[in-house]
């Protein structure tokens, strides 16, 4: 037990750095300055979470009348549950699988179970961070509008600190099912991204089922009935059920039932993963470093054949950027597959009825003006192109080798304009596929596809820009596992928050341009110029930023 | 050369001074061995040459340029070999290579050729078309080697670049340094290992607390020791506080 304790007090400390970020803002007092950026970042979502509390209200109020309130709680864990599954894969495979302390690990003597439960804390306090912006608020207006007791709180602290465990427990065994036969292959990288992708595509298929629209008898028919609004959302993940009687009942004995059952289950999962563990970890882990080598000696023409002749450096430096980023499969999962999968989450999303703001004016194409819907289209492309970790952590992701960076005899700004095209390049692939989803699924005409993803390609340069200058400012270098270069990191986070705030500035800024009497092609021009602007500058001073922060950056 | 003139460099806000106005020269076609304890500020000193890190004061002149200000000139005449070989696991040895001469501006010929020749001294040739990460440590130390003697630079500065190699590469590196000098070249290098440092340098100097304890030929510092035996003892005599 006290070996156990040990191991979950190093792993907490290791990845949270709290001793790190305590000696750097206390000891060398370095970093000061990031404090008031980063209270910055998250007071982007300050609005989204305002809207995010209307919208429960709203949801409250409509529901009471029918009884049928406890589905806010059912929808919100739910909703936090599934989050915590889909992306909790990718998450579970970084930190059980890729984190560089497990070499260190695996020699101590310590058993695989007690690794695993270390390793599964870590992400479960991650899990906390993502699930208390969907879940506390749901909480909080359900106890307040239906006016609950003590019991309430204490029971719906309880329900969000058991919440992720049955879902993490889940794709635990299915990555660790997975990774006990890809490490027996020889193209390991290849069979772990396309496991990834399966039990991704699982995962999406089984939410949207639960979400599949049905017809208005149907429908009546389930508000008419107690809670059957929560029976059928939570009908294919009972937990969130139990979750939402347990609060919804109390302590009452039925209350305790549905307590036994939430606690029961997520107690079983998380022994039947230990136990998993017990068996395959290791041999799904030790091992998985090791990559097929070819030794195939290179004759005088194949070296002369392979051998560059010599290209500029800023291609030189695209290059290495297109090769690490898409030869990581963390990195590749985080980057390109997320702006080719966003639009189709999105999509998705929409088709099962599941959709709220920006995303259900889409809906709405071939009936709104044509100055609207080209600005909302160029919205959805530029958010599926830029909404994604890739030029926030351009910088980051070069870690420990960022020292080659400041050896070669290339300037930064050069080095920042072979980054900054490899991140564009990304973005563009996301404009492209929103594009091409917008004409299949809206028929969207030329006449507003084109000026939208013109919109959307100056936007992502404005984007881009800003997002490598947040991760210049402090690029994350010492990180043991590639999910931290990029998932986990702060950056990625701050530059998303600005996007979404600046998006936001942007639709109020035209919506007073418009009631001024611009509006039209007048408007689309003037936004275009707006965007081209705002890229010009933020290109400029991003790379006469790094040119400044180059030499103080300690590699 | 390399001249380093009164250079300083603290780290947690000057708490901890980890190079303590320094100021030394390595003329042309010279070997200079680098010597000191752990965390006596080799490395600081090492990255502070080759930009990695700033200098809190002084300045540092790579064949008569400023570092700081002219930094693109001082590194394009500059290879750089660190302790560690932490270089992109991602590529294969052949593409890092080629990323090298591209950076570097080394044009195909001579990238073909030299590439060849040290492939074969550090018998290399059968992993480098794959991945980084299939090699061993010392294969690793090998590519870098191989990377920064592919830009034939004028400068080489090298981190205890024996550590890891096998002792025939190891001799290959230490023919290919003299080769360098010979040819009126600069190298500075810090190593651990004595008897590397006593059989291969022109002068030496031994750092301290970030203070250079002594500075010379062999022959200078045992004067200076009033010992005549070897590098070892004076080493262990101007660093045992």
């Amino acid at each position: 037990m006290k070996r156990t304790l040990a191991l979950l007090r190093v792993a907490l400390r290791s990845n949270f750095g709290l001793t790190l970020v305590r000696h750097r803002l206390l000891v060398e007092k370095r970093d000061r300055w990031m404090v008031p950026l980063i209270l910055l970042g998250v007071a982007g979502f300050v609005p989204l979470v305002l809207a995010y509390i209307e919208f429960l209200k709203f949801m409250f109020d409509a529901l009471q009348p029918a009884g049928q309130e406890t589905t806010v709680l059912t929808l919100a864990i739910l909703a936090g549950q599934l989050l915590v599954l889909i992306f909790g894969l990718y998450y579970v495979l970084s930190v059980f699988y890729f984190s560089r302390d497990l070499e260190f690990l695996v020699s101590l003597p310590v058993r695989p179970s007690e690794v695993m439960l270390s390793k599964f804390a870590v992400i479960l306090v991650n899990e906390y961070l993502t699930t208390a912006l969907i879940v506390i608020p749901a909480f909080v207006v359900f106890g307040l509008l239906a006016k609950r007791g003590p019991d309430y709180w204490v029971l719906a602290a309880l329900v969000f600190l058991l919440l992720p465990v049955i879902p993490i427990a889940l794709a635990g065994l299915l990555i660790v099912g997975m990774m006990r036969v890809v490490n027996v292959s020889r193209k390991k990288d290849f069979f772990i991204l396309a496991g990834s992708l399966v039990l991704l595509a699982a995962a999406l298929l089984a939410q949207f089922s639960l979400a599949r629209t049905r017809d208005m008898g149907e429908v009546m028919s389930l508000f008419t009935a107690r809670d059957g609004l929560v029976q059928v959302v939570g009908a294919k993940f009972p937990p969130c059920i139990w979750a939402s009687r347990l609060l919804g009942e109390g302590l009452t004995v039925r209350g305790l039932g549905f307590l036994a059952l939430f606690g029961g289950g997520s107690v079983v999962l998380l022994l039947l993963l230990m136990g998993i563990a017990e068996r395959l970890f290791y041999r799904g882990l030790v091992g998985l470093g090791e990559r097929a080598a070819g030794r195939r000696r290179l004759s005088k023409a194949d070296l002369g054949a392979r051998i560059s002749a010599g290209r500029r450096p800023v291609r030189a430096v695209f290059g290495r950027e297109w090769r690490l980023m898409n030869r990581t499969p963390l990195f590749l999962l985080n980057g390109i597959m997320s702006v080719v999968l966003v639009p189709v989450i999105l999509l998705l999303a929409l088709k099962a009825g599941d959709a709220s703001g920006p995303l259900l004016a889409l809906r709405s194409f071939g009936t709104m003006d044509a100055a609207t819907e080209i600005l909302i289209a160029a919205v959805f492309f530029t958010v599926c192109g830029t909404l994604n970790g890739t030029a926030s952590s351009t910088y980051s992701r070069e870690g420990r080798q960022f020292w080659l960076s400041k050896v070669i005899p290339v300037s930064p700004a050069q080095q920042t304009l072979g980054k900054f095209l490899h991140s564009y390049l990304v973005a563009a692939l996301g404009t492209v596929a929103g594009a091409a989803v917008s004409v299949v699924l809206f028929r969207l005409g030329a006449g507003r596809l084109v000026p939208a993803i013109l919109l959307s390609l100056i936007g992502g340069v404005f984007f881009s820009a800003l997002s490598m200058t947040v991760d210049l400012a402090r690029p994350l270098l010492k990180w043991m596992n590639p999910q931290k270069a990029i998932k986990q990191n702060l950056n990625v986070l701050i530059a998303l928050a600005l996007e979404i705030g600046l998006l936001f500035v942007l639709g109020y800024l035209i919506k007073a341009v418009r009631s001024a009497g611009l509006d039209g092609s007048g408007l689309i021009v003037a936004v275009f110029a707006l965007l081209a602007l705002l890229s010009a500058a933020s290109l400029a001073f991003l790379f006469r930023f790094a040119e400044k922060r180059y030499p103080l950056i300690a590699a | 050369m390399i001249e380093l003139q009164d250079v300083s460099k603290s780290y947690n806000k000057g708490a901890v001074r980890a190079v303590d106005r320094l100021t030394l020269t390595v003329r042309p076609g010279e070997i200079f061995g680098f010597l000191g304890p752990n965390g006596a500020g080799k490395t600081t000193t090492i990255k502070m040459i080759v930009g990695i890190l700033k200098p809190d004061a002084g300045r540092i002149l790579v064949d008569g340029k400023d570092n700081q200000r002219e930094a693109l000139a001082t590194k394009a005449v500059t290879a750089y070999v660190p302790d560690e070989p932490e270089i992109y696991e991602r590529l294969t040895g052949l593409e890092y290579l080629n990323f090298i001469g591209d950076v570097y501006g080394v044009a195909k010929k001579d990238r073909l050729e030299r590439i060849e020749r040290w492939l074969e001294a550090f018998e290399l040739q059968r992993a480098v078309g794959d991945p980084i990460q299939t090699y061993s440590h010392g294969m690793r130390q090998k590519i870098v080697l191989t990377g920064a003697l592919l830009v034939e630079p004028r400068t080489f500065v090298l981190d205890e670049p024996m550590v890891g190699l096998d002792p025939r590469s190891a001799h290959q590196l230490k023919e290919a340094m003299r080769a360098h000098c010979d040819k009126g070249g600069t190298l500075f290098f810090s190593t651990h290992v004595m008897e590397v440092a006593e059989r291969l340098c022109d002068r030496i100097g031994i750092i301290h607390h970030g203070r250079l304890a002594a500075e010379g030929t062999l022959d200078e510092l045992r004067r200076q020791a009033k010992d005549t035996a070897s590098l070892e003892n004076i080493f262990l005599q101007l660093t045992e506080k």
